[in-house]
């Protein structure tokens, strides 16, 4: 059973990369009750430990999103900014910014000779406001914004925003739910500033040092039109990474993954991405090495306000990291 | 002996990722002048032969290759595929291939032909997508053998050319597993004080990796890397290094100075040939990861010319591997009987 | 005081000997323990009332140029050691080498100049150093492949206490600290001058896994585009406004409460501040904050006009900006209960 309000939650949570207090904290909540110790580490990560004797796994889902710092504040209520992770400037025309503090804003641009080729530079936030004192009350250099977007849902799919990787933390918390009988030691990572180049994985990996780690992200699909070549969709269940920027996954983690599916009845897909990276990147080349591997969710329309992503499949992630914590 | 080893090895598969499967191989030749195999958690084989005091030198050389690997089976029996490190498309056309599936089976990497493709389009750079491995089978019997992410590589058999010149694919950096081995037979011949760690490192062709936890595991105190370099042809730059001249010894910030400088002096000593090359910042190569494992890697670097990088007909001149191979051992003996604290402080 | 000294070394990335021979000798007449570590990384321990760990890092390497290859005629090809934009080698003075052999990058004279070329900045590949010698064999005598090459530039105090030099970036982060090193204030930290920061914050990595600081203070040189015709949003830093707080750069997202509460020191204590406003550069804190379990970092910087070039100015008042507010957040940080 799909947990809306949970998933509700967790996307509509503030925490771009580098300031993820509040989703770290909405987190720990829903933890607390479930883990036998919860730790923070020196850049945020949020560690939630069930305590075994046998082998240490870890599993990785980041909290941070992508985002907006404010660069400058002019007088008249209109903000300069730069990127917090991987966005693009022709993807942010006209949309909708929501700070911290709950104050909104929209993205504008500045008259454009040649439509097509439009850069960061030449935009700019605009607070609706012409009063001085509010402006330079609520709005400071250094401040960051996010997406504001409706939580959607059909019967099977949901369009959100943060998805990446929100439904990666939905699925870690609910697997710490339902987690197994077993003698290992199993941290449950709630890792920050994947966005800006999976920062607190290397800490986190450091710092636990596993015998096995699991990252869980999102993935892209090739299943829209004319889209890019790949055999992931919505529906097809699991996603067993085998190759991305930052991680060829062993053979015998493949086949780990691939026989748990098999033994436990969970519904999986191959997955190869011929761009960007992980959780798994950092930890697996961490000390002498650690064997490791990604389980995604096929989402569609990653790092835009409205992500796309199944509920079936979530599902079958949260059987496959129950599975793999034996 | 070299040139067997390195026609042996050219020919089997070590992609970068899947560098466990042909491992025996390089076991059957290191076996004589080392003392015994481990593997740190990725897979790098470290080959140690032991020495009398507590000084560790590492050698590292990388064995994975790059490579494809299959994305889609399609209709007719064609296999749609991506690179596992960086290989220029153009270098894939007409080109017999072997993908490594339940068996392994033979393919053509071919193109469309001149008369379905507009002016404009053949001038286009080739992409990978525009590119399908041909295997002759049906789509069902092919998917009985081959699946999504199996790899397949260039199948090429060595050639020798002129004189001590050869040419295969993967010389990058199997010239340099051979430097290695040549290191460690010479070693074995004069009785060494420090311990010898040969390191085949993996994934270097996709980011280092192996370097990094290879030597995070053995914790050297000086490291020699070995990898291949730009040899000169019509179209390179003046400054490229030249076939047959020596390894090119590398100067600049990733580089131990005063290290690098006791190698010259060895390699003058005993006349062996080297060339030099100045390389501001990043090498490219597994010093990048050396450098900065642990508390730091004092490191020299020393790369072998090879034609042709990253395509299926590299090509080296066999003396400077023999070379090399030599200068090294002499320089750990020299290091052996030197102050190497001295060598290495600041 | 060290600066003007600081600025005329040699010191470019790899090769920091003159600069890491000055600082040994200011730190031995400080009275400062300190050791060199593997890299050639200098590590100075002030003594005092610990609470934490604190590293304070300047890298003492600057930008500059190795040669390449000596041609035919003994002219000297070189490549760029860290980021240096083409168009400020044109028609300079540098010493090349130990020897510190004179040469000069010239241009073509611009009378020979077709209306294209002219105002045409040429790629390095194109450019060469030309010391005058008749062949490549005496050139071969004076110069070798590897040398590293610095530009000329001397230190001056010009305008209303405006300073210029080459290599600001980031001598003026190591004349700080070796100020506050002088003070033996009674406070904890580590002096840590760093190599090679330019080519991929090298030293920095291997310092902080040595140390395991609980906080990095990062003392740089960073950008400061104030000139004419300039946007404001687009200055970055501006030259008199203070000591420049980092908010997120390429390497580091700095954590917010940790920036204002430093903010917050400067403001307590009347020192001027601004805030950097880009998301670009880099610098040490990118790898000190996630080596091994991670430390949190604040950057306070020095700003700069013309930065990586022979020319870059900065302010003495900013400067003193800098160096009081380092001193007081040392302090801050290892307060008695």
């Amino acid at each position: 059973m799909f947990n809306s309000e949970l998933m509700k939650k967790l996307s509509d949570c503030f925490g771009p990369s580098g300031r993820e207090n509040t989703i770290r904290e909405m987190i720990a909540e829903e933890v607390k009750a479930y883990a036998d110790e919860i730790s923070i580490d020196p850049l945020g990560n949020l560690i939630a430990r069930k305590k075994g004797t046998g082998k240490k796994v870890l599993f990785s889902a980041h909290m941070d999103q992508i985002g907006i710092i404010i660069t400058h504040v002019d007088e008249k209520g209109f903000l300069r900014f730069a990127n917090v992770g991987g966005l693009n400037a022709k993807e942010l025309l006209g949309l909708r910014m929501v700070f911290d503090n709950g104050l909104e804003g929209v993205i504008c641009h500045e008259e454009l000779k040649d439509k097509e080729k439009i850069t960061m530079g030449k935009l700019f936030i605009d607070v609706a406001s012409t009063d001085k004192e509010f402006i330079s009350k609520n709005f400071r250099v250094g401040d960051m914004c996010v997406f504001k977007t409706e939580y959607y849902e059909t019967e099977d799919c949901v369009i959100c925003k943060a998805a990446d990787d929100r439904i990666g933390c939905y699925i870690l918390i609910e697997a710490l739910k339902n987690h197994p009988e077993t003698d290992n030691d199993v941290y449950y990572v709630f890792s920050v500033q994947e966005e800006v180049g999976c920062r607190g994985a290397k800490t986190a990996g450091y710092s636990i040092n596993p015998d096995l780690a699991i990252a869980v992200d999102v993935t892209a699909t090739g299943d829209t039109p004319d889209g890019i070549k790949m055999d992931v969709k919505l529906g097809g269940g699991a996603a067993i990474k085998l190759m991305d920027k930052s991680i060829i996954t062993h053979t015998d983690v493949k086949d780990l993954l691939t026989n748990l599916a098999e033994e436990n009845n969970i519904k999986y897909q191959y997955e190869i991405l011929e761009f960007g990276g992980t959780d798994a990147g950092p930890i697996h080349t961490s000390r002498e090495g650690v064997p490791s591997g990604v389980i995604s969710i096929p989402t569609r329309n990653i790092h835009t306000s409205g992500e796309i992503f199944s509920k079936f499949d979530v599902e079958e992630c949260i059987k496959l990291i129950n599975a793999a914590a034996k | 002996m070299l040139k067997e080893f390195l026609f042996d090895i050219c020919t089997n598969q070590f992609v970068s990722g899947f560098e466990h499967s042909n491992g025996d191989i390089l076991t059957k030749y290191f076996r004589t002048y080392t003392d015994s195999l481990e593997k740190d958690n990725l897979g790098s084989y470290i080959f140690k032969a032991n020495g009398s005091n507590d000084t560790k030198i590492m050698l590292a050389a990388h064995i994975d290759e790059i490579g494809l690997m299959v994305t889609k089976i399609l209709e007719g029996g064609f296999l749609s595929f991506t690179s596992v490190g960086g290989i220029n498309p153009a270098s894939l056309v007409a080109q017999d291939v072997t993908v490594f599936g339940s068996e392994n089976i033979f393919g053509v990497i071919g193109i469309k032909p001149p008369h379905v493709t507009s002016e404009e389009e053949r001038k286009n750079p080739l992409k990978l997508s525009d590119l399908y491995i041909d295997t002759g089978y049906t789509k069902e019997k092919l998917e009985k053998i081959v699946k999504i992410g199996d790899i397949a590589t260039i199948k090429r058999e060595p050639l020798s050319l002129q004189g001590s010149v050869i040419s295969a694919k993967a010389l990058d950096d199997r010239a340099c597993v051979a430097v290695m081995l040549e290191a460690a037979k010479e070693l074995k011949k004069i009785s060494h004080k420090s311990n010898v760690y040969f390191t085949a490192t993996i994934q270097e062709e996709t980011g280092m990796r192996g370097a990094k936890t290879s030597s995070y595991k053995i914790s050297p105190d000086i490291g020699i890397v070995l990898d291949v370099g730009f040899g000169m042809t019509p179209d390179m730059p003046p400054d490229t290094a030249h076939l047959g001249k020596g390894p090119v010894v590398a100067y600049g910030g990733r580089l131990n100075a005063k290290l690098t400088k006791k190698f010259v002096e060895v390699c003058k000593k005993y006349n062996y040939p080297i060339q030099y090359e100045a390389v501001p910042a990043g090498t490219g190569t597994d010093t990048d990861a050396l450098q900065i494992t642990k508390d730091g890697i004092p490191c020299i670097l020393l790369s072998i010319p090879l034609r042709y990088m990253h395509t299926s007909v590299e090509t080296i001149d066999l003396r400077d591997v023999e070379n090399t191979g030599k200068a090294i051992a002499r320089f750990i003996n020299e290091l052996d009987n030197s102050d190497l604290e001295e060598i290495l402080c600041f | 005081m060290f600066l003007k000294e600081l600025t005329e070394l040699s010191g470019v990335s790899g090769c920091e000997y003159e600069v890491r021979n000055y600082i040994k000798n200011k730190l031995s007449e400080i009275g400062c323990e300190y050791y060199v570590d593997k890299l050639g990384n200098v590590i100075a321990h002030n003594k005092g009332r610990k609470n934490k760990t604190i590293m304070v890092a300047a890298h003492m390497d600057e930008v500059g140029l190795i040669v390449s290859h000596i041609d035919s005629d003994g002219f000297i090809k070189f490549q760029a050691v860290g980021g240096i934009d083409q168009r400020v080698l044109n028609s300079k003075a540098v010493l090349v080498g130990e020897n510190k052999i004179p040469g000069v990058i010239g241009s073509k004279a611009v009378h020979l100049m077709s209306d294209e070329e002219r105002g045409k900045s040429v790629p390095i590949d194109k450019l060469y150093i030309d010391i005058g010698s008749e062949s490549k064999t005496e050139t071969e005598k004076l110069v070798g492949i590897g040398d590293y090459v610095t530009f000329k530039s001397d230190y001056v105090e010009f305008g209303d206490n405006l300073i210029k030099a080459k290599a600001l970036d980031d001598r003026a982060g190591c004349s700080i600290i070796l100020e506050l090193l002088s003070m033996k204030l009674d406070a904890d930290f580590y002096g840590v001058f760093t190599v090679m920061e330019e080519v991929g914050l090298r030293g920095a990595e291997t310092a902080a896994y040595q140390l395991e600081p609980d906080l990095g203070i990062i003392l740089e040189g960073t950008i400061c585009a104030d000139m004419p015709e300039i946007k404001d949003y687009n200055k970055i830093t501006s030259i008199g406004k203070g000591a420049a707080l980092s908010l997120m750069d390429g390497s580091t997202v700095y954590d917010i409460d940790v920036v204002r509460s430093v903010a917050k020191i400067a403001d307590n204590n009347n020192i001027m501040y601004q805030f950097r406003s880009s998301s670009s550069g880099g610098n040490d804190a990118g790898v000190i904050h996630k080596t091994k379990k991670g430390a949190k970092v604040v950057a306070i910087s020095v700003p700069c006009r013309y930065i990586h070039s022979s020319v870059n100015v900065a302010s003495k008042r900013d400067l003193e900006s800098v160096s009081e507010l380092a001193k007081k957040v040392i302090l801050e940080n290892q307060k008695g209960e």
